[in-house]
């Protein structure tokens, strides 16, 4: 098969998985409303803590209330899309360590996209949802504005793929590295919440190499408020290398990995 | 020795064989335990860079009757008290969906009784933990935690702020028997502790309008209350304090056994 024919399969996979996923989702439309309700409150209150934080103090280190929205809005929209897309991202490593890949193997698709997409995260439908509406109260209205703001979401989105992959991989090596993950997990998603200019020294040294939530909570002030090519170029950079060094782990990883006869149909 | 006097002297051996009970179950996964709480270490590390930020843009050595000191102590009783909690709401839940509450309700014991035992006994074994763990944050980057009389304040107030917390739990767990779902009702109980309750902002540097509300409603009494004695005695009033703590208690109390009493009635077990 020609590359552009297998582009096309794999998309139509893609499609396919996500039509099957959603019409799970909706099958229990109240749960599925209430969940993604759930998260919207959830992020709402956040934001409410964020407020009364900056009418106390209403400028941080040049950072303002609408900079923390922007900081959320991309962070979520980027967490809501990914998890309804990909939702097994943050699954990785209870997959590999409960010897559920096999049905994932056994199939002729790409493992690691299949694992990815197989699932669908109702919750994070809010998550999007609020990163849309807060977007539509704050954000840059303008077409430059809107392109920077849909490419925060997809560099967002594609980081908190990569980096739960990696996390994941671990349980290749390792064996049960769940709670490593887990850590990783609530690490990152918390890191990445907070304004990266409150941290200093080694700290933000780390927060843009070891663990890379800068590339997201730098996007208010870097990419949306105004233009840093060298930090965009430096975010693009970052997210490709840990997207491709993320397979890359996976497919080493899947030359070590012990089957755990776990033939099931999935759920 | 008269029945009653009898009946009392049973409940609270049992009482106390549920809560040594739950204490050995924690003992038992102490290492795992040790693990998970480092999640607190980031958060806390979190909240330190983000107040030092804001206290050095503010160029003042105190802001709302706060220190830089005492604010990040507060949130390491907050935070602390919050994590202490076991996640009643899922327990009683999954004993709901599972039927294992069919067991529960057939021994000779209170069925709230047991789980106040429990959640007591669980809360205040993670609660001291977590102030190992906040210590270890708080202590290098704002100075050792020489509060005096307030660490005895921050004694005798956890015990009504998880108490008060347990009863708030409770009335939304004790849903679950009438619609088993109680996750979304848990979620925005949480959420409001986190805000109105003083957990990530004391309660004195929110807006005027926004202290009157919460001075009306229980959420003060589980986490500020106690976090905000601790690291302020001298401006405390310990006794108000308590009095309000046993007030809620005492009619959230009442609200949990009219909810248990209705909802027993109404359970349908299969199974379990």
């Amino acid at each position: 098969m020609s590359m552009a024919g297998k582009f096309g399969s794999v998309i139509r996979f893609l499609l396919t998985c996500w039509k099957v996923n959603l019409a799970s989702a909706l099958e229990y439309r109240t749960s599925f409303f209430l969940l993604a309700g759930m998260m919207f409150i959830n992020n709402l209150m956040w934001l409410f803590f964020w407020s009364l934080f900056f009418h106390r103090f209403p400028v941080i280190h040049g950072w303002r209330l609408e900079d923390v929205m922007m900081l959320w809005a991309v962070g979520s929209g980027g967490f809501g899309w990914a998890c309804v897309l990909f939702g097994n991202f943050p699954r990785i490593a209870a997959i590999v360590s409960s010897g559920q890949l096999d049905v994932y193997m056994s199939q002729p698709k790409p493992v690691l996209l299949n694992v990815l997409a197989s699932r669908m995260s109702v919750t994070a439908a809010g998550d999007f949802v609020f990163g849309i509406v807060i977007y539509a109260m704050v954000g840059n209205h303008t077409f430059t504005g809107a392109l920077a703001f849909a490419a925060g979401l997809l560099i967002s989105g594609c980081l908190y793929i990569s980096v739960m992959v990696i996390a994941g991989c671990f349980a290749f090596y390792v064996g049960n590295s769940e709670g490593i993950a887990g850590q990783v997990f609530n690490s990152f998603l918390a890191l990445s919440t907070y304004p990266s200019d409150i941290f200093k020294g080694l700290t933000r040294i780390a927060l843009f190499t070891i663990v890379p939530a800068g590339f997201i909570s730098y996007m208010p002030i870097g990419l949306l408020r105004s233009f840093d090519p060298v930090f965009a170029g430096w975010s693009i950079g970052v997210t490709l290398l840990l997207g491709v060094g993320g397979a890359l782990l996976f497919k080493a990883g899947l030359r070590r990995y012990s089957s755990g006869n776990a033939l099931a149909m999935r759920s | 020795m008269n029945g009653t006097a009898f009946r009392w002297k049973a409940a609270v051996r049992k009482t106390g064989a549920v809560a040594q009970i739950t204490l050995r179950q924690q003992l038992a996964y102490k290492a795992d335990f040790v693990f998970r709480s480092l999640f607190l270490l980031l958060i806390l590390f979190v909240f330190v860079q983000l107040w030092s930020t804001a206290y050095d843009g503010e160029g003042s050595e105190v802001v709302g009757g706060f220190t830089l000191k005492q604010i990040v102590w507060y949130l390491v009783f907050t935070e602390a008290l919050t994590m202490a909690g076991p996640p009643l709401c899922a327990r009683i839940e999954e004993e709901v969906k599972n039927g294992d509450i069919a067991v529960r309700l057939t021994r000779p014991f209170s069925y709230l009784a047991y789980h106040y035992a429990s959640y007591l006994s669980e809360a205040l074994f993670r609660f001291v933990i977590h102030l190992g763990v906040g210590s270890a944050i708080a202590w290098p980057f704002v100075g050792a935690p020489s509060f005096g009389f307030g660490w005895l304040g921050l004694a005798v107030l956890s015990i009504g702020a998880l108490t008060v917390d347990f009863l708030l739990k409770a009335v939304v767990a004790l849903c679950a028997f009438w619609v088993e779902e109680v996750r979304g009702l848990d979620f925005v109980l949480q959420k409001l502790q986190f805000t109105v309750g003083g957990m990530l902002l004391p309660i004195d540097l929110m807006p005027e309008w926004l202290q009157r509300v919460c001075a009306w409603l229980p959420f003060q009494a589980v986490l500020y209350f106690p976090a905000r004695t601790a690291v302020n005695s001298e401006g405390a009033n310990l006794a108000a304090q308590l009095g309000v703590q046993l007030a809620w208690t005492a009619l959230l109390g009442v609200l949990v056994t009219e909810v248990y009493r209705r909802g027993v009635k109404k359970l349908h077990v299969n199974g379990g």
